[in-house]
């Protein structure tokens, strides 16, 4: 499936990116537009203003698909907490990581194209996951 | 933080935004997150902040909320035609920062003055770092008392720093 998002892609989008591809659509294809009119018909915008998978009430992106998708792992909600604060910024979660995750995201939009932030990142997110799983082995700390 | 040449004019993300006064709480969590943004507030229903990715990306979804909200809401970039009017805004915004960097310095004093235990320091600490941080993130043109509201909380961590006690897990 083809996904579209906006072009210069922040910690939501790569995020976003990385839970569609890890555990929605394998084979799904990105493409970045600068304008939400140049989303190709046969794509699926995402983290764009006014699409199904958007910010919604006081959700990011990354966390509109968790629960479009069912998505309950708690390691999932753990990366989300940390999305959510380094996207949003609204202290709903205690989440230490997000500034330093923030500014690495931040970095490399600013020197790299999207694709390869994307190429980057992946790697960056399978790491928090496994992290976190290991962290939350025994059921704890489950983010609220 | 916002740095560019002089001479260059900024270009200002510009929200114009109209939300229904009933249901008031839609219209006061706006009116909220447009407050933590530290936007200048250009008139009634009128707010801009510097342009960058960061300040772009959450003037977006503001609009969005205002929409959600039963609103009508509007994104443009601007500038100022006159430099002066630029450095009045940036002043203004500036001048605000000011103020809540002062009280943090005052706070950071008070805790120094009364002798705080190393616990209740590094507590407090914890706290101020976690406010100036609140603070630098809505500061688009950095005041001197920016650097003071820095020293004084840092002359609170070297309480804890210069007391031999401390390297037994007193601070956090």
């Amino acid at each position: 499936m083809k996904w579209a998002t906006r072009a210069g892609i922040h910690i939501d989008r790569a995020s976003s990116a990385w839970l569609i591809r890890r555990f929605i659509d394998p084979d799904a294809e990105f493409v970045f537009v600068t304008d939400p009119d140049d989303v190709p018909t046969d794509a699926t915008p995402f983290d764009m203003r006014g699409v199904a998978y958007g910010h919604h009430g006081n959700d990011c992106t990354f966390e509109t698909i968790l629960r479009r998708h069912d998505l309950a792992d708690p390691v999932l909600w753990r990366i989300a907490a940390i999305v959510h604060e380094a996207d949003i910024e609204d202290d709903r979660y205690d989440a230490p990581e997000a500034p330093g995750l923030d500014v690495v995201l931040r970095g490399l939009s600013m020197t790299q194209d999207d694709d390869t932030v994307l190429a980057l990142t992946g790697p960056v997110f399978d790491g928090l996951f496994d992290y976190y799983r290991r962290s939350l082995i025994l059921g704890k700390d489950t983010p609220t | 933080m916002v740095t560019k040449h002089s001479g260059e004019a900024l270009d200002w993300v510009t929200l114009i935004y109209r939300v229904p006064r009933e249901p008031s709480s839609p219209r006061i969590a706006i009116w909220r997150k447009l407050r933590a943004l530290g936007v200048a507030q250009l008139g009634d229903g009128v707010v801009a902040l510097p342009e960058d990715a960061r300040t772009r990306e959450h003037l977006e979804w503001v609009a969005d909320q205002v929409i959600e909200a039963g609103g009508s809401a509007l994104l443009l970039r601007a500038q100022t035609l006159a430099r002066k009017d630029e450095r009045a805004l940036a002043h203004a915004m500036s001048r605000s920062r000011a103020e809540e960097y002062r009280d943090l310095t005052n706070r950071a004093a008070e805790v120094a003055q009364a002798s705080p235990s190393l616990a209740e320091a590094a507590r407090a600490l914890k706290r101020l770092r976690k406010d100036l941080r609140t603070i630098q993130k809505r500061d688009y043109f950095p005041p001197a008392e920016r650097d003071h509201a820095v020293a004084a909380i840092n002359r609170l961590a070297d309480i804890g720093a210069a007391d031999p006690v401390s390297t037994q897990g007193g601070r956090t």
